[in-house]
């Protein structure tokens, strides 16, 4: 296991390190810079405005503009010297660098610290992984059993309606039922808040829905695709002629073999969640770190851009890493075909 | 395997008719966009700016026949916009899916066929590009694009094409690198390989024809996601032309739609609702039919 986990953590540094650059090299190709004024109403063209060229200079030095591209890189990813002379350490050490829209505040200061009083909960970060985990609870904790419900009975009417039913829900793209949502719930309907404070469980409900459709529409169809599978198979069969009980079939052979399909395929479920999290996040105004994103790339806030881009692949690669392990946890014949080293 | 061959058998289900009708009117709507749509998409009667649909009598202002779905803040018709809309959305399915395919397919088949390290590192850069965000990678493609191209009608489509294209061709190369793994070992690779077939005939002749059905359901899923995106960087407001933040969409598209209805949500929420609703039924076309194919080609 050991092996297997050191060249793994060697390949997820390679993978962000990978990102770290493109994003870098991306951003930077962008025309313009945080200050210039391209955009008509964005804050940047009000200080655009009354900024002169040593004003100018004088930020692109402080923030490290000034410098080559390639020794702005390692500046931002390893350190650089200060004014002082002194060291200090870049990503690396977890520091990810001072942000230019929001003068004064540190990018970690902003996505991590709560306001004034408040708790980590109450912070960028803590409202975006709490919508997430409400949505990936309610998508895992309707989908496997809906899906279990109806794969054990595959015949039946309640089960094809299920079946249409999800279809029809994959298809549905999120973005328009978020807005769907809102158009109806709150705009006519009034049944919830336009702006919420986002402080009562209330608010939360329709965002952590819209976000949750699509994930549990598809954890159900793979678990019922794979339920009927396993159920044909003929160790099934034997477990209900040597006479078990229904609720052992169902819990100890059933579900356990069918599980390894729906975690793999939960995974890459997951990861297009965060996806969705920018867009719902920014229909719902929601103050997760999605809206910073997207403010942070239209106002050429590269600090601000690279952090973001860090911590989402962080946890892109960290799902997927889990995943591996625990699909090989579950199925011996992995581990095996591993240790042969088959592919 | 044929990859026409479910057709047949797919006709059978409802969903599949569903789908065809609804792509059908969708396409003849993009077609005869000059022909049925009631006015001029880019007209600005300011005279008549900002009127509800015609079927609303009770606010000040009443509804006129003559703008069934009522008009912008600038007076045009929000009808005549939806269908040149349509129009927007199937000419960027055409030339930002094709471009995506074009590029998964080759690289997908490159990758796969070679292996080794190649192969390796494709995989890794691969792995890159999926941890990133897709959408704000599209977006700054977009970003990046808009100001290099001389301004035209055509420029703001063809950033759009290349965003989606850049994030999107990864999951192709994926799928189609995965099936050749399997398809690699088996005897007609073998005996095209031992009688000296270029590998580039290989590729084409004997690996293409047998992962075609995944690029064709690919393709089909696909359709709907660049329009989806269209609309998504509409309401966000980086628009497929113009500027950023306030600045007015000079195609009439779907997202362009989105970006001035939602200012104008208790006004004329029909800004916002009807190219949902069309968003929303052309995605529900796409991929109820793509699953359909996909459930076809698992059974054969």
């Amino acid at each position: 296991m050991l092996p297997f986990l050191l060249t793994r953590l060697l390949r997820v540094v390679t993978v962000l390190v990978g990102v770290a650059l493109i994003m870098f090299l991306l951003m930077h190709a962008i025309p313009g810079n945080p200050w210039s004024s391209d955009y008509s109403s964005s804050p940047r063209a009000m200080i655009g405005l009354s900024m002169d060229k040593s004003t100018q200079r004088e930020l692109d030095r402080r923030f490290g503009l000034d410098l080559p591209l390639w020794r702005q890189f390692t500046r931002y990813a390893i350190g650089d010297f200060a004014e002082d002379g002194s060291f200090f350490c870049g990503a690396v050490c977890g520091n990810l660098g001072p942000s230019i829209q929001q003068r004064g505040r540190s990018v970690s200061e902003i996505l991590f610290e709560p306001p004034e009083g408040k708790t980590f909960l109450q912070s960028r970060f803590g409202y975006s992984i709490r919508l997430i985990l409400f949505a990936s609870l309610i998508a895992v904790g309707l989908g496997i059993p809906l899906g279990l419900l109806s794969g054990m009975q595959p015949y039946s009417m309640s089960s094809r309606i299920t079946s249409v039913g999800l279809a029809a829900l994959i298809s549905i793209p999120n973005f328009v039922l978020g807005l769907l949502a809102i158009i109806v719930l709150a705009s006519w309907l009034s049944i919830i808040k336009v702006l919420p404070d986002w402080d009562s469980a209330g608010d939360w409900i329709v965002p952590a829905l819209v976000l949750a459709v699509l994930p549990m529409a598809t954890i159900a169809r793979v678990t019922r695709a794979s339920v009927i599978n396993v159920l044909n198979a003929d160790y099934v069969r034997t477990a209900r002629a040597k006479g078990l009980a229904e609720s052992r079939v169902v819990l100890d052979h059933v579900l356990r073999n069918a599980l390894l399909p729906i975690i793999t395929f939960t995974g890459p479920t997951l990861v297009e969640m965060f996806a969705a999290l920018l867009i719902i996040e920014s229909i719902y105004s929601f103050p997760g770190f999605g809206r910073e994103y997207w403010s942070a790339v239209l106002n050429l806030d590269y600090p601000m851009i690279m952090g973001l881009t860090l911590i989402y692949a962080t946890a892109v690669v960290v799902v997927n890493v889990v995943i591996e392990v625990v699909s090989e946890i579950l199925d011996p014949r992995i581990r095996m075909a591993r240790r042969q080293g088959l592919p | 395997m044929n990859a026409l061959l479910p057709w047949k058998r797919i006709l059978r289900r409802r969903a599949v008719w569903f789908s065809l009708l609804v792509m059908a009117v969708l396409g003849s709507v993009a077609v005869l966009a000059p022909w049925i749509s009631p006015h001029d998409p880019y007209r600005q009667e300011i005279a008549q700016h900002g009127l509800p649909p015609s079927w609303v009598h009770e606010t000040g202002r009443p509804g006129v026949a003559e703008y069934p779905l009522g008009t912008d803040r600038f007076g045009r018709d929000i009808l005549s916009r939806l269908i040149y809309g349509t129009r927007t959305a199937f000419f960027l399915a055409l030339a930002g899916v094709s471009l995506a395919a074009l590029i998964g397919t080759v690289v997908g088949l490159i990758t796969g066929y070679a292996g080794g390290r190649l192969d390796a590192s494709a995989v890794l850069f691969m792995d890159m590009i999926q941890s990133l965000p897709g959408i704000m990678f599209a977006v700054i493609i977009v970003l990046i694009l808009r100001t290099r191209l001389t301004p035209s009608w055509l420029h703001g489509m063809v950033t759009l094409v290349v965003g989606f294209a850049a994030v999107s061709w990864v999951s192709l190369a994926r799928l189609i690198r995965i099936n050749l793994l399997q398809i690699k070992s088996q005897l007609f690779v073998e005996a095209a390989i031992s009688i000296g077939a270029a590998p580039r005939r290989i590729m084409l002749r004997h690996l293409l024809p047998n992962v075609s059905h995944v690029v064709l359901v690919w393709i089909i899923n696909a359709i709907p996601a660049i329009i989806l995106l269209e609309a998504v960087l509409g309401y966000i407001g980086v628009g497929v032309t113009g500027a950023v933040d306030g600045g007015e969409f000079t195609v009439v598209s779907w997202g362009g739609m989105f970006f001035s209805g939602r200012s104008a949500l208790s006004s004329n929420p029909l800004m916002l609702i009807t190219p949902s609703l069309c968003l929303l039924l052309m995605s529900m076309s796409f991929i109820l039919l793509a699953d359909a194919l996909e459930g076809a080609y698992r059974q054969q």
